[in-house]
């Protein structure tokens, strides 16, 4: 699945000067541009659904850059961050880069710098989002499946073999392999390794 | 025969008579009294032997009369004897004197000469003449020259004991069956008139202060009851309520093993009492002063390694007890560090052959008791009185002393660093926010530039967003020039918005108070010579005080290696200006151009900022004012500024 909505650069700067610049150059690209003078407008609109990052000022005046990175993963709002400061010294930008920013800029910056961040940024959240639809197009075909057939496959895709798993769950082998049969289809697993794949990105902790 | 018996009779008689004569005469002789008969009608004297003998004559050597007898009389009794014995006579009254006659040898005696009262004070006596006066008068003489010598004797030596008790503040006492004395001084001890007799036991008891008074009781008591001496203090209360001390001894006198009384002797001891409880006081203070300020005092001999004296402190500073009593001088020596003894050692016998005196100012010892270093200070005066080598002098504890002196010195340092770091930090802030100031309106200007060549280098070039991206170009590049001017303009002339009347003198007085402590530290002493009627002044007070406290601060540290004095004057100028000036003597300006000391960031200190004068002459001018600098002629610099005195007319 391939998005096909415009990208989108959220800003965040409390100097207007700043912001409308960036917000500018951002357009002249030809990217989508939105831009907030606090973290607090920003949480106020929605921005889901489409490939978008975050150009973050270090130092704002309710709440540094930094906390609001933390307070965005804290809502599982994951949004590829590039931070940018008039003034950051290296340990800041650790911190920030630790925490999962894509790119730590010093004003003023290389316009290229910032593209390219931004352009690095967007490709990660595309990504991401991809990542973040399979998986709940995963969820879905897994809560389609009767609880025997989730601990069946939950079994398989621990490595154990049918007759094992009849014995197990303390039915024929026949059975298993009907529900193996089930899964497979409903899951749309092409093969035991897809399946374990998909397994993995559902998180589903394998059988002891 | 009758004649016979008259002729024996006589004879024997006459014999009688001889003998008598001679035992009478044997008599006066032992006695030295001799006897003597005047006949005043003819003047005639008849002495007896004796009576020749008393008057340096070999006995009847010669007739006598009364001119010759006169002329012995020593001059400077005649005239009083004589005189008297007619007075005496006149009044019928036996004449009696003691006076002075001088032997042909020139010996000088005294006698004594009475008249019998059977030849003269019988009225109608046959040996009297009509006037009732007598023709003869007969009398003895004795010679008194050795009693009087000896009662000389006893009175000068009563004299001498009396004087003595008085002069000693003593009194004697006699205690027996015969009864009670006092001596005379015993009575001025217990303010007593001797008049009335010595007190009974009683009598004297009410004397005794009550708080001793039954322990008296006690001792008379045991003294009467087991005729046993005492020696004991007591107070009294004289009559006049005055307390002395008196020490009263007692002895049992015994003679040939009987018990016969007392004898005692009663002295005043007050002012020795008093003199003692001060000298214990006194003592017990010095003891309790050396062992506050962990002082010792001792006194030796360095040559003969003696011990005079010791003070308790100086025993406890070594770690030693006082009360182990005399110590040899090597037990304290063996206390020194081994890395110090050398040293000490060296001084002290240095001193000693130089005969000079010595400050070891700083050594340590291991102390005896608990072998815990401690740091001391020895001060030996040479003893000039006394022999090569005697020594007094002091040993004090410095450890304290030394602990709190680093700690001051660390934390005088600390607090330079913390003042340091302070202002450092204050200015780098400063400088942050500044940047931060600055770069925003610069990066954004930036990116707007690179925003504006994106839109131009579009197919077609939209040259609506690149005209909008240029303005804001321009308006960034406004606001950082805003950013700069409004820092300049915070200090420059115009309408400050704190503006009011200034009490200078009352200023200053804030700033001195202020600054009390890094004056104090750097020993700075702060001088202000303002003049009387300085007006007021028309300022920013805030602003002032930032002047104020700049320029002061700068005469302080160019002043706090050596200390100094900082003056502060201030006076008007016929132009109606005011100039206040502060003059400080340290180590003055450099040298070349002063007028650059006032460019920002132009710092002549290791940590200055450079800020200090850059931001006193925009406060100085922006009240309309001046602000320059001269170097002293002595030392040091000073800096004026001058303000409109115009307070006064806009008022």
């Amino acid at each position: 699945m391939k998005s096909t909505a415009v990208p989108t650069v959220f800003i965040i700067d409390d100097d207007r000067g700043m912001r409308q610049a960036i917000h500018d150059l951002v357009e002249s690209i030809g990217l989508r541009a939105e831009s907030f003078a606090t973290g607090e407008e920003f949480l106020g609109t929605k921005h889901i659904g489409r490939p978008s990052c975050l150009v973050l000022d270090v130092r704002l005046p309710q709440m540094s850059g930094l906390d609001f990175q933390r307070r965005l993963a804290k809502s599982g709002l994951r949004i590829p961050i590039i931070f940018v400061t008039a003034h950051g010294d290296i340990p800041m930008s650790v911190k920030a880069l630790k925490s999962g920013a894509v790119e730590f800029l010093t004003k003023p910056f290389r316009d290229q710098d910032l593209l390219d961040a931004i352009q690095q940024a967007l490709e990660r959240d595309d990504i991401a989002q991809k990542e973040q639809a399979e998986v709940a197009d995963l969820q879905k075909r897994h809560q389609a499946l009767t609880l025997r057939e989730r601990e069946v496959m939950t079994l398989v895709v621990s490595g154990r073999l049918n007759k094992q798993i009849a014995s197990e769950i303390g039915t024929s082998e026949a059975t298993v392999k009907v529900h193996r049969g089930n899964v497979m289809h409903k899951m749309q697993a092409a093969s035991v390794v897809d399946l374990v794949r998909m397994a993995d990105k559902l998180k589903l902790s394998p059988a002891k | 025969m009758a004649n016979d018996d008259v002729q024996k009779t006589l004879a024997d008689l006459s014999r009688d008579l001889q003998e008598s004569k001679a035992r009478l005469e044997e008599a006066q002789r032992v006695a030295h009294v001799g006897h003597w008969e005047w006949d005043l009608e003819t003047d005639v004297v008849v002495w007896s032997d004796e009576t020749y003998r008393i008057f340096g004559f070999n006995p009847q050597e010669r007739p006598m009369d009364l001119a010759t007898v006169r002329a012995m009389v020593h001059e400077e009794d005649r005239e009083r004897l004589y005189q008297g014995v007619d007075e005496d006579l006149l009044a019928g009254v036996r004449p009696a004197a003691e006076f002075r006659i001088v032997r042909p040898s020139g010996e000088v005696r005294t006698v004594y000469s009475l008249t019998s009262d059977r030849w003269s004070s019988s009225p109608g006596d046959a040996k009297r003449d009509a006037s009732g006066r007598p023709y003869k008068l007969f009398g003895t003489i004795q010679d008194i020259t050795e009693r009087k010598r000896t009662e000389e004797a006893l009175k000068q030596s009563y004299f001498y004991l009396s004087e003595g008790q008085r002069l000693g503040h003593m009194g004697s006492w006699a205690f027996n069956d015969s009864g009670h004395y006092w001596s005379e001084e015993l009575y001025r001890i217990y303010g007593l008139d001797p008049k009335n007799g010595a007190p009974t036991v009683e009598q004297y008891l009410a004397l005794i202060d009550p708080q001793d008074r039954a322990s008296m009781a006690e001792t008379i008591k045991r003294m009467q009851e087991e005729r046993r001496g005492f020696d004991q203090i007591e107070r009294i209360i004289r009559p006049d309520g005055q307390l002395r001390y008196v020490r009263a001894v007692a002895v049992p006198v015994v003679e040939q093993g009987v018990f016969k009384g007392f004898v005692g002797t009663t002295m005043d001891v007050t002012e020795h009492q008093l003199l003692t409880e001060e000298l214990r006081r006194e003592r017990a203070y010095l003891t309790e002063a050396q062992s506050l300020a962990h002082v010792g005092s001792w006194a030796a001999n360095f040559a003969t390694m003696q011990s005079f004296h010791r003070s308790d402190e100086t025993y406890r500073i070594h770690g030693l007890d006082p009360r182990e009593g005399p110590t040899p001088l090597e037990r304290f020596w063996a206390t020194l560090h081994p890395e110090d003894e050398p040293v000490v050692r060296a001084t002290i016998e240095n001193a000693v052959r130089t005969g000079t005196d010595y400050d070891i100012r700083e050594y340590r010892i291991c102390r005896a008791e608990d072998g815990q270093i401690r740091f001391l200070r020895t001060i030996g005066h040479r003893n000039p009185v006394g022999e090569i080598g005697e020594y007094v002098g002091i040993t004090m504890d410095i450890t304290e002393v030394k602990r709190a002196e680093e700690e001051r010195e660390r934390l005088r340092q600390l607090e330079a660093d913390l003042a340091h770091i302070n202002r450092v930090n204050m200015m780098g802030e400063l400088a942050a926010t500044l940047a931060h100031e600055i770069k925003q309106p610069i990066a954004a200007s930036i990116t707007s530039a690179n925003a504006c060549l994106k839109w131009l280098a579009r197919d077609p070039p939209d040259l609506d967003r690149a005209r909008a991206a240029a303005l804001r170009i321009e308006q960034d590049g406004n606001r950082a020039a805003d950013v700069i001017n409004r820092l300049r303009s915070f200090y420059k002339k115009g309408t400050p918005p704190e503006r009011g009347i200034v009490d200078l003198k009352e200023l200053i007085r804030e700033m001195t108070a202020l600054l009390k402590k890094e004056t104090v530290r750097h020993s700075i002493k702060i001088h202000s010579d303002l003049n009387e009627d300085m007006p007021n002044v028309l300022a920013d007070r805030v602003q002032l005080q930032q002047v104020f406290m700049n320029l002061m601060l700068n005469a302080i540290e160019a002043m706090k290696d050596g200390g100094g004095k900082l003056t502060i004057t201030s006076r008007r100028t016929p132009e109606g200006q005011l100039i206040v000036s502060i003059e400080d003597t340290g180590v003055g300006l450099p040298a070349g151009n002063t007028e650059r000391i006032f460019d920002a960031f132009h710092s002549t200190k290791p940590q200055g900022t450079g800020m200090g004068l850059a931001i006193t002459r925009s406060i100085v001018e922006a009240h309309g004012g001046r602000v320059w600098a001269t170097v002293n002629q002595e030392a040091g610099a000073t800096f004026h500024f001058t303000l409109p005195a115009r307070a006064e007319a806009d008022a």
